[in-house]
């Protein structure tokens, strides 16, 4: 038995979202469909039923039964806007499967921005307004307004922490990035530098601060992407030297990592989705708390972290230029880096306020579905040819299949937009617009 | 003669590899891909030191470090018509009674004497030969096969099979039995079979029920080891859409037709070009004036290498939709010249040339949207662009032809 105070405690976050995939649109359509149509609801549908038979099932009922068996177990959450959308057009039965978990009061709920966007880089309004909607319907859904916050595929800079604080959040999950840790531990809690956004910006935040007040020092907390992507990543790889991974060994990776908080951040569908039940994924999963005890390694979640370790003196995290956690390069390239992800991401939000003028909410929620980060993602042609994950990730043929889609879609609403005056506006009652 | 033999006797003094090709078509005589392709690998080869004796059909070809032996050279020429040289006044009727009665498609594809000429070909051949010292014997298609098979005997050393098209692509799948049957007998006597794609490949394990293992994917490769620069990116007046092939069933251009009806409708403004020469010329003329395209649409005819380069460097989307093609060795010349691509599915190049839009060669109104989505979108063009220097790159002829020398190697210390 170890003892007990040199263990770090681990904290679990796990990521579910799913996006709206477009559909095999036309040129001949454009100009003809109603918003919303730009979305392939039959492939949306099957692959939520599929994921949700796969992990949101099973391991929302391993969670339970861990909860019941082990009644320090904690877990956190983040749901995207569009994933609870999901639920209710595919999917009741999954979200009545987290409000089982909700209920145990031992799992906490984060927010983020309700259509999993990228608007934290274009617009401080519509990212604001994104943040508002996730955590009002959050607090809906599960009783509890989120306390922390975690940026899209946890993209984060010094700026995003700033804005984070004034809105009223405790903390903020960042990528334990090496180039900004400089051989620092990431289990342990950081805080942003202190600095002044302009006055215009601050009155934008104010407007829609999620908290009666600011915080005063918000924390940051670091993903051990190394312990994270040995479950998230290796767990079947078999060339890997670390398979097979068991409860046991990874247990002791944790203990002898150290610090206050091992972090442990992924995608939920680790579970079940990107590593199958045959992997033995949920064996390890179930495996776990139990080698954990034996090691004095508690479960926390992000607010039990800053509770307990918020109040010792903590080191800046200073993340200058932008940091996320995807591909090895952890920054924004695989959603910004080719003419296509530009020329996309540019033009969607050139129509924002076009967008806001029209007053039309199918409009705007058509227009936000279009900003899941998603989106810009399957445009990535930076390991394109090697065929590596962006190609798994994908529910297209290859990028330039997926820009003919978005483009497609980004015309048509240029065309409504422009088509759109207020005459029009008053002759659709149903606040669908006229065709 | 005798002075060619003694030459070919001195050469086999040091270690390097000495192959023995059997080609078919070679330029400046060729219809094809395949003679392109064989120049590269004959070029690629000798770059790496290997040592080459190619046999031709034709005695017009000349290539510096190689030595080429043709029936010429034995004092008796034989002529063997080139596969394309079809009788065009004839196709469109020849074409729809195969398609509709099924008769054999040997007559259009090359000439009803073909049979024959293979034959005296490989009895030619095989005897011109006899004095070399090869280490491998390599074919390309079926048409070498036998007096591959027959050299590779004789010499007692491996054979390797090159496979740049089978009988099935050529034929949109009613093969002529005779030829199959003869490709499959040469398959099968090989030791090893280089496949020109995965897709190639796979027909060839489906098809013919050769093993797997059996077979290499060897992609084409090009000499542009980087895309030439274009300047003008907005289409003029009259942006282009090009299509150049033969004009037969397997390239697919009755397609490109359907789909330029498609473009037409919502872009008037395009023009298409159709470059090459084939048995269906008649009939697309006649269809192109159906659907209303005469005015967009131009029939280029057979087109030389540097009127090709100048089309490929004007188009602004080159088009592929081919019904079955082992490779396609014009998308890569088309992006070595900067044109974005729409490819067929149905194409091994596919597999290489990854910064294209691909659709199923029948889905004439997608191979429509994805050329309009190209011309509308500039960005799209770019990123295509952008992506062809790293695919050029990694295709070169020196680099095919080294993985070709290490199947020779690993051959030569099994025998």
């Amino acid at each position: 038995m170890q003892n007990k105070h040199t263990s770090p405690s681990v904290c679990f976050y796990f990521q579910v979202h799913q996006p709206y995939r477009l559909k095999d649109l036309r040129i001949t359509d454009i100009g003809q469909m109603k918003p919303g149509e730009y979305f392939d609801q039959e492939k949306n549908r099957a692959i939520f039923r599929k994921v949700a038979e796969k992990c949101y099932f099973p391991t929302n009922k391993l969670l339970l039964e861990l909860i019941e068996q082990y009644p320090d177990f904690r877990v956190a959450f983040s749901l995207s806007g569009v994933f609870i959308d999901q639920c209710h057009d595919f999917g009741p039965d999954v979200l009545e499967s987290f409000k089982a978990l909700a209920a145990t009061g031992k799992v906490e709920f984060l927010a983020e921005t309700y259509y999993h966007s990228l608007s934290a880089l274009f617009s401080r309004e519509e990212f604001c307004q994104q943040v508002e909607r996730h955590v009002d319907m959050i607090e809906e859904l599960f009783g509890v307004r989120p306390r922390i916050f975690r940026n899209t595929e946890l993209v984060y800079s010094n700026e995003i922490a700033e804005v984070a604080r004034l809105l009223g959040f405790r903390g903020i999950l960042a990528e334990g990035a090496d180039h900004l840790l400089s051989g620092r531990s990431p289990n342990v809690l950081y805080h942003p530098p202190s600095f002044e956004l302009p006055r215009e910006w601050q009155q934008t935040i104010a407007h829609h601060r999620i908290h009666s007040s600011t915080t005063r020092t918000i924390r940051t907390l670091l993903k051990n992407y190394r312990l994270s992507d040995d479950i998230a990543f290796r767990f079947s790889n078999k060339t890997w030297s670390g398979y097979p991974l068991t409860a046991d060994t990874f247990a002791e990776w944790v203990r002898s990592s150290g610090g206050q908080s091992v972090n442990l951040f992924m995608d939920y569908e680790t579970f079940g989705e990107h590593q199958w039940a045959d992997t033995g994924i949920f064996e390890f999963l179930r495996a776990l708390p139990a080698e954990f005890l034996k090691r004095g390694i508690a479960l926390l979640t992000p607010s039990q972290v800053i509770t307990r370790f918020g109040r010792k003196p903590c080191d800046v995290f200073d993340a200058h230029a932008i940091v996320s956690w995807a591909d090895i390069e952890r920054d924004l390239s695989a959603w910004r880096s080719n003419h296509l992800q530009e020329a996309a991401l540019t033009g969607l939000y050139a129509l924002e306020h076009a967008v806001r003028e029209s007053e039309d909410p199918a409009l705007l929620d058509t227009w936000r579905k279009l900003q899941t980060s998603d989106h810009f993602y399957y445009l990535s042609t930076k390991y394109w040819s090697d065929g590596d994950v962006h190609k798994y990730f994908s529910p297209y043929d290859s990028p330039y299949e997926a820009y003919r889609r978005f483009s497609h879609a980004l015309e048509d609403l240029r065309l409504v937009l422009e088509r759109f005056t207020p005459a029009s506006r008053c002759k659709t009652e149903d606040g669908r617009r006229k065709k | 003669m005798l002075r060619l033999v003694a030459r070919v006797r001195e050469k086999q003094t040091d270690m390097s590899l000495h192959t023995l090709m059997f080609g078919w078509e070679y330029p400046p005589v060729h219809c094809g891909g395949l003679g392109v392709a064989c120049q590269g690998i004959v070029r690629g080869l000798l770059h790496h030191g290997a040592k080459v004796t190619l046999v031709l059909p034709h005695d017009e070809a000349s290539e510096e470090g190689a030595t080429i032996l043709s029936p010429g050279s034995l004092g008796g020429e034989i002529i063997i018509p080139v596969p394309t040289k079809l009788r065009p006044y004839d196709s469109w009727r020849a074409y729809a009674q195969r398609v509709t009665e099924g008769s054999e498609p040997v007559d259009q594809l090359y000439g009803e004497n073909l049979g024959e000429e293979v034959e005296r070909y490989t009895a030619v051949a095989t005897e011109l030969t006899k004095a070399v010292r090869p280490d491998v014997v390599h074919t390309h298609d079926w048409m070498t096969l036998e007096a591959g098979v027959r050299a590779s005997r004789h010499h007692r050393m491996p054979l390797v099979a090159h496979v740049h098209a089978t009988e099935l692509d050529r034929t949109e799948f009613r093969p002529n039995a005779w030829i199959m049957k003869r490709e499959l007998q040469g398959l099968m006597k090989a030791d090893h079979i280089i496949s020109v794609s995965g897709y190639t490949k796979n027909l060839l394990i489906r098809e013919y029920g050769i093993p797997a293992d059996k077979i290499t994917v060897i992609h084409n490769g090009t000499f542009a080891s980087e895309p030439l620069m274009r300047l003008d990116d907005d289409g003029g007046a009259h942006p282009l859409v090009l299509f150049l092939g033969r004009l037969t069933v397997q390239k697919g251009v009755t397609y490109f037709i359907r789909a330029a009806q498609s473009v037409h409708r919502l872009r008037p403004d395009v023009r298409f070009v159709v470059a090459g020469e084939g048995h269906l010329l008649s009939q697309l003329i006649q269809e192109t004036f159906e659907r209303g395209l005469s005015d967009c649409m131009i029939f280029a005819g057979r087109v030389t290498s540097e009127e090709a380069r100048k089309l490929y460097s004007r188009a602004d989307c080159f088009v592929m939709p081919s019904v079955s093609e082992p490779f396609g060795l014009v998308a890569l010349e088309a992006i070595t010249h900067g044109a974005p691509v729409v490819l067929s599915r149905q194409s091994g190049v596919a597999e290489v040339v990854h910064n294209a839009m691909l659709v199923d060669f029948w889905d004439t109104d997608k191979m429509a949207d994805c050329i309009l989505t190209v011309l509308r979108e500039k960005p799209l063009r770019s990123e295509m662009r952008s992506q062809s220097k790293r695919i050029l790159l990694n295709h070169t002829w020196y680099r095919q032809a080294g993985k070709i020398l290490s199947i020779y190697s690993g051959l030569s210390s099994n025998s």
